[in-house]
Formats: structure tokens, sequence, C-alpha cells
């Protein structure tokens, strides 16, 4: 059982994790052949993932319900929706719109999710707004060079800004063009050395957390 | 309580009263100030237009409905112009929450441009895996998209005539709200299958991709609401973006004159504590 439960798994991951290392470097049919299938399995797990997703969801939602844990209304709004959209993705069909003419799927699309998902988007704007009155404070020199260059890229990036401020639209686009790209860039050279680094210890098998489980 | 200690607590519905104001009143009644094109927008602009006509034009729209009033404009604003050069535009989304949107928004603009479907412009719709989409795609975009949104096969779409995979593609843009989107376009598609790419976002996004536009991976960024704003400035059809930006200018604005003033307060709250 050890063997099936922590051996195999990697083996394979060592086998698969050198074999698409190397597959990058060599240009032959066959090779691109391989990574064809392998990406479309991909496609294929990634849809599983998807409908593990939605379980998961349901039998957490299910579970606090029975509960009656708090806020357990909410979930029963969310089983409403989800069910509800479902229901009439199915009994369109999958289609939004036939012949032109939208369908109840369409409807609770463009009249339901698109409006609610741009006011959540929206509602951010009053709540930044908000928590810089209260907390982009001057209250040491690192704020406070921090808080200079916010203000200026904020004036930079609008007109008004820029008609006020005249020289906030070039001083912003040095600061992103310039301290903003080479610290982001020295950031990104380091986040992927992390992985280079990570990935190997996943291949040779240093790193085992994902196997999950300390029990042998 | 001092006036300044009063001041740095007040209520937070006034603050929402004052974006709620400086958002609405400009929208009431637009100024119309000008925008500066930046160098960002007009990389990709430039692009556009010097492909010669029935280039192939592929456009993600990786963003949901969260992201439409930064990144429909610039859908808008691209699809207008790639139109308008007679470019034969692909369009897809890497976000199946999108999916329904990219539609509508692609149907609207080619009938507004008298453009037709399979011909001059084909929406593949959403296919689950992510970036394995897109390496997929670069293998045979055939096997990744079977039939376009609306069911019809692919094979055999004049659109795409000419196409077999990432490869046949002209210029690629990817208009992304997060993860999969710009970069995972250059990691997974430009890297390996050398096309041109593009990238537009959502504003707060947009420091992130600067390493990529100034080491070249992109050719061009359309950042935000200001970068759309740009856009439409450029192909001289202005819309929504260009009406939006009065609205964020007095709100930017609003957010600075909030800050100095609370940092005011601070400092005299300081003082009067005695450092």
């Amino acid at each position: 059982m050890i063997f099936l439960r922590r051996q195999l798994p990697l083996l394979i991951t060592m086998i698969t994790g050198l074999l698409f290392a190397g597959q990058y470097y060599v240009p032959h049919p066959a090779s691109e052949q391989l990574l064809t299938s392998a990406t479309k399995w991909l496609q294929i797990i990634g849809g599983f993932a998807l409908v593990l997703g939605v379980t998961s969801l349901f039998h957490q939602h299910a579970a606090k319900i029975r509960r009656k844990e708090a806020g357990w209304g909410y979930s029963l709004v969310l089983y409403a929706g989800m069910l509800g959209t479902i229901g009439v993705g199915l009994w369109a069909n999958g289609k939004e719109s036939v012949d032109g003419a939208m369908t109840a799927f369409g409807w609770v699309y463009s009249f339901m999710m698109v409006p609610l998902q741009g006011t959540m988007f929206a509602i951010l704007a009053f709540f930044i707004a908000s928590a810089a009155y209260r907390s982009f404070r001057a209250r040491s020199r690192e704020a406070a060079v921090l808080l200079i260059a916010a203000v200026i890229v904020m004036m930079g990036r609008v007109p008004l800004g820029e008609y006020l401020i005249p020289l906030s639209g070039d001083v912003s686009q040095w600061i992103l063009n310039v301290l903003n790209a080479s610290v982001r860039r020295a950031i990104l050279i380091g986040v992927s050395l992390g992985a280079v680094a990570l990935s190997f210890k996943i291949i040779f098998g240093v790193e085992r957390s994902y196997l999950g489980g300390s029990k042998e | 309580m001092t006036f300044a200690e009063r001041m740095l607590k007040i209520d937070r519905r006034i603050i929402f009263l004052v974006i709620g104001l400086c958002t609405l009143l400009p929208l009431l009644y637009p100024v119309g100030l000008p925008v500066r094109i930046s160098s960002e927008v007009r990389g990709v602009y430039d692009h556009i237009e010097s492909m010669p006509e029935r280039s192939v034009f592929l456009l993600s729209l990786d963003f949901d409905p969260a992201s439409k009033p930064e990144l429909h404009p610039q859908a808008i604003a691209l699809l207008r112009h790639a139109f308008r050069k007679n470019l034969r535009v692909v369009a897809m989304t890497l976000w199946v929450a999108g999916t329904g949107m990219a539609d509508q928004l692609l149907t609207q603009v080619a009938k507004e441009m008298g453009r037709e479907n399979g011909k001059d412009y084909a929406f593949l719709g959403w296919s689950p895996g992510g970036t394995a989409v897109i390496i997929n795609m670069g293998q045979n975009l055939y096997s990744t998209f079977p039939s376009d949104y609306g069911g019809k096969p692919t094979k055999g779409l004049p659109v795409l005539e000419g196409v077999q995979s990432l490869k046949d593609v002209n210029y690629m843009v990817s208009l992304a709200a997060g993860n999969p989107g710009v970069e995972a376009w250059y990691v997974f598609g430009k890297d390996k299958y050398k096309f041109e790419l593009g990238g537009g976002c959502t504003g707060v996004m947009a420091p992130g991709l600067y390493p990529l536009l100034r080491s070249g991976q992109i050719n061009g960024l359309i950042g935000g609401l200001r970068g759309a704003a740009e856009y439409e400035s450029l192909i001289g059809q202005k819309g929504k973006a260009v009406a939006g930006m009065d609205a964020q200018s007095a709100t930017h604005v609003a957010i600075v004159v909030l800050v100095i003033i609370c940092n005011l307060f601070y400092f005299s709250l300081r003082q009067q504590r005695g450092g």
C-alpha cells in the first residue's frame, strides 16, 4: 500500500516532470504530439475540476443549512441561485439567445450576473477611498515616500490631475516605467527562481506535501 | 475629543457620499478634458494600424462582468479598429463567466461595422483548462475548439483559412482582469509559438505588467479606463471610456484631497500631543 500511496506518485511526478521539462527543448513531431496529448488531458481534468468544485460547494453549504449555522440564509440564497441558473441553463440548452431572441438563461446572465458582479466591483471604490482616508498617513519616512508617489501617480493618470499639476503625467510615467518596473522585475525574478527551485524539489521527491496526509 | 480627532474619525458614510457625488456629477455634466496618449497604448494602436488587410487578429477577452466598466470599452475600441482595418478577428475567452458578455460584445460591434460571422470574425467561446488551452491552441487550434460558440465546426470557416495554430496568428491581444491573462499568454503562448502580443488590463493590474512591456515581451499595454479612453481618442470614436474619464478624474482628485486633509489633521494632532 505504501508503494501505491508514496513511491508510485513520486515516480510518476519525477518521470513526467523531467519528460516535460525536456520536451520544451525538443521540436521533434513526436515530442510535439506528446505535448498535444498531455494538454488535451489537462483540459479534460480541468473540466472535472469544475464538477468537483461545484460539488464541494454544494456539500459545504448543505452542511451549513442542516446545522443552521450563522448566516445559513445566505447558503440558501446560494442554493436557490445555483439551482435556478442550472435549471434555466438546461432548459435553454446552454444558449443565451436563439435566433436573436434572449433565452431565460441569457436573461439571468445579462440582467442578474452582469450587474451583480459589476456592483460588487464598483463598491470597492468607496471602500478604497474610506480606507485611504483612515490609513494613508505619513507615519514614517518610508510611508511619506509611498504617499507622495501614490499622489503623483493618481494625479498623473487622470486628465484633471495633469491639468492641475502639469508635471504629474511625466513623473507618474517615470515612476511606472523605471521605479515600478525595476522593483516588479526583481520580485518576478525572485519568484521565478523560487518556482524553479520548488519544481526541482517536487520532481526529485524532496517536497512531498502535495501527496497529502502524514500517515503511512 | 479635539476637532482634529473628530475629523480623523469622520463617519465613513460622508466619504462614501463625496465619492458618490464625484462619480455621478461628471457623468451628468461631462467636461471632456483632453486625454494625453501614452506610448504604451500607442504601441497596440500602431501595430494594428501597420497590419495588412485580412491579417489574423486574435482577441482573448479574459475577464468577467466584474471588470466590465474598464475592459468592455477597451474591447469595443480594439474591435472597431480591427474591423475598420478589415482584419480577420478571432475572439475567445479563458474566463467562463465572461463568455456570454464576450459574445454579446463581439456580435454588437460586428453588426455596427457590417461584418459577417464566419467570414470576417469568429467567436470560439470558452474551453476548460486555463493555460493548457493556450498550449493546446499552439499545437492545434481545431482540436482545442472543434466548433465555435454557435456550434459551427471551426474547420472550414473562411475566417480561419490558413490558420492551424497560434503560429499563424499575426497579432494577439489579451484583455485581462487577472490570471489566466496577459502573463499566461506570454509564458505559454508567445514565448513558444512566436506571435506578436499586446495586452490590456484593469487599472490595478497595469503596474504589474510594466516589466513585460519594458522588456518588449508585450508590444503595448492598454491600462484601465484611461487606456481605453486613449484608444478611443486614437481611433477617433469617443465612447464610454472618454465619458468615464471625467468621473475618474474627479474621484482621483477627491481621494488625493481626502488623503491630504487626513494627513494635515494627523500632523496637527501629533503636534498637540507633543510629537
